[in-house]
């Protein structure tokens, strides 16, 4: 009697503990989820009732006469697009900063300091450099010979090769450059002893050990990018191409701020928040089989 | 003899090759800052000035005073601050009280608890930001800061995250020695996990504090005054450019950019060393 009413006070104080983050989910994620998938249903410009319109919005959504398609490809496109580059720069920072020699924690400084800029910050001093006429990356690309260089900021294609670059100098490179670095430290030095006795080189020790050993933490980090790639494409991608040239990379998080804050649309731009939420849940869902490789819930 | 020569002599070429290419990525990585520096002190022709210059010829340090005096930016700056400190304050507190009973306590339905954290981790803001605009709105929060600052009170995934990580490293048998000696488990916490977690609560409290200093999407959306407009949003519409043959802003927007630089860059240096120690990573793996 004695435990059982000992196990019933603790996971009532358990739950005191968690009541703050209960509240918030279902203020901030979970009930907002249901309200917009009712919302979705709906027609509304905020001003009066919501009508109800059944699945009109989804219909003119897979309609050809949507953005919706042009939305989801660009969005699957910079995803992936931001997360190889900032996963394998991040990587490959951590992996300099490995090195035994003195001055690294300088390094680090330098290699960090980008990742703390506001992107705001960022957006602004890459449309400089990437300007087609003054822009120091062309001014550099014909000094190396090559004459025509690209209107990096207003062409369809070069466009992604940009956000590939500025996804290097955001947020989420930083972090996982910090995670990489933490777990590549705790890589058994004996495997290392081993393959010096084998005489492997650098390339070999990196591919035969390394990455072997840290594998459940790119697995970690990739799923941390995909997130950070949803969260930040606004913040990245607003202030540097407002979703142009054209709407060449309006992904569905800048079409959901523009239909419901700028053309209010609520029923539409909740209709797209329920799919980009689906998708979510599908990576979520992939990423949970995924997570027993490298989480303990112990 | 010759062999440790050799030796030497091999162990001397790799490291002049490692810090060939440690400084190449460091130039690589800090060019774009130094380009924002570079081009806040040229006169809006030495931006338009062909080859560009990485120093320029006359240095307008009025470039910055013109900032500062010219535009709201001392209020925006105020108004980042007051994001900062009050959001900041908010995930600490509720983060770690959160993360406690999921790193050190054995209770019904931990795991589905720490399964639905991982799972929300995954939720952008951008899928539930329209309820919560109504539901602000219902309150009456629009235009204040309140929609920015309350929701860090009940707890965000990924800092709740972090902290359960490196509560998990600290032994347990502290808490159950001290709950023999009759602490509650409130006390516990209080008394002696939060005095000995120090680097996780500077980890988060930078995280948060760059985060806040950087964020764009929600104060876009909530704030409409110009007096309460944080420094992205003030930035991002005092010195639009309009087009692209309008360059007439480049050198007043480099160095706001470069006064929004700054702080983040002061904040890691005093919490570098912390930020190492607060990422624990051990937890993550089998």
């Amino acid at each position: 009697m004695k435990k059982s009413g000992n196990t019933l006070k603790e996971n009532l104080s358990a739950y005191a503990f968690l009541s703050p983050w209960i509240i918030g989910v279902i203020l901030f994620t979970g009930g907002p989820i249901i309200v917009s998938f009712l919302l979705s249903l709906t027609k509304w410009n905020l001003l009066g009732q919501p009508e109800f319109v059944g699945l009109e919005n989804y219909k003119f959504m897979f309609s050809g006469e949507s953005d919706f398609a042009n939305s989801l490809k660009v969005t699957i496109l910079y995803t992936v697009i931001s997360v190889c580059s900032s996963v394998i720069m991040s990587l490959f920072l951590a992996v300099l900063l490995n090195f035994k020699v003195k001055y690294i924690s300088l390094f680090q400084f330098f290699y960090f300091i980008p990742a703390v800029m506001p992107s705001v910050v960022m957006a602004f001093v890459f449309k400089l450099m990437f300007n087609k006429e003054l822009g120091i990356v062309n001014y550099m690309l014909t000094f190396i010979g090559i004459d025509n260089p690209p209107n990096w900021l207003s062409d369809n294609f070069w466009i992604w090769p940009t956000l590939a670059v500025a996804s290097i100098f955001t947020y989420a490179t930083g972090q996982m450059m910090l995670i990489f670095n933490s777990s590549l430290k705790e890589v058994p030095k004996e495997l290392y002893e081993a393959c010096d006795i084998e005489g492997a080189n650098f390339l070999q020790r990196f591919f035969h050990v390394t990455l072997p050993s840290i594998s459940p933490i790119i697995l970690f980090n990739t799923v941390v990018a995909t997130i950070n790639s949803f969260n930040s494409s606004f913040t990245l991608i607003y202030p540097l191409t407002g979703g142009g040239p054209g709407n060449a990379t309006q992904v569905l998080s800048l079409s959901i701020y523009e239909n419901a804050f700028k053309l209010f649309d609520m029923g539409y731009a909740s209709a797209l928040a329920v799919v980009l939420f689906v998708i979510v849940g599908i990576i979520t869902a992939f990423q949970f089989r995924l997570s027993k490789n490298w989480v303990h819930y112990d | 003899m010759g062999y440790s020569q050799t030796k030497n002599k091999q162990e001397r070429s790799r490291k002049i090759l490692q810090y060939s290419i440690l400084i190449i990525v460091a130039i690589f990585m800090m060019f774009p800052i130094l380009w924002i520096f570079s081009n806040s002190l040229k006169t809006l022709n030495g931006i338009s000035q062909y080859p560009p210059k990485l120093i320029p010829d006359n240095p307008q340090f009025q470039n910055y005073v013109e900032v500062i005096k010219n535009s709201n930016t001392l209020i925006y700056l105020k108004n980042s601050i007051i994001l900062i400190v009050g959001n900041t304050i908010g995930t600490l507190l509720s983060s770690a009280i959160v993360a406690y009973p999921l790193a050190r306590m054995n209770f019904k339905g931990v795991n589905a608890i720490f399964a639905i954290i991982l799972a929300t981790m995954m939720v952008p803001t951008v899928t539930t930001i329209i309820p919560q605009f109504l539901l602000f709105r219902q309150l009456g929060w629009l235009d204040s800061f309140l929609p920015l600052i309350i929701p860090s009170f009940f707890a965000y995934p990924y800092n709740v995250f972090l902290f359960r990580q490196f509560f998990k490293t600290i032994p347990k048998s502290i808490d159950e020695s001290a709950m023999i000696d009759g602490c509650t488990r409130w006390q516990v916490f209080t008394k002696i996990l939060v005095p000995i977690s120090k680097p996780i609560f500077i980890t988060v409290g930078v995280l948060s504090a760059v985060y806040w200093w950087n964020e764009l999407f929600t104060p876009l959306i909530f704030i409409d005054s110009e007096n309460l407009k944080p420094l992205t949003v003030g930035a991002l519409t005092s010195f639009k450019v309009q087009g692209a043959t309008n360059l007439t802003a480049w050198n007043l927007q480099m160095a706001m950019a470069m006064i929004m630089a700054i702080p983040p860059m002061i904040l890691y240096l005093f919490a570098s060393r912390f930020l190492v120690e607060g990422v624990k990573t051990s937890g993550l793996k089998d």
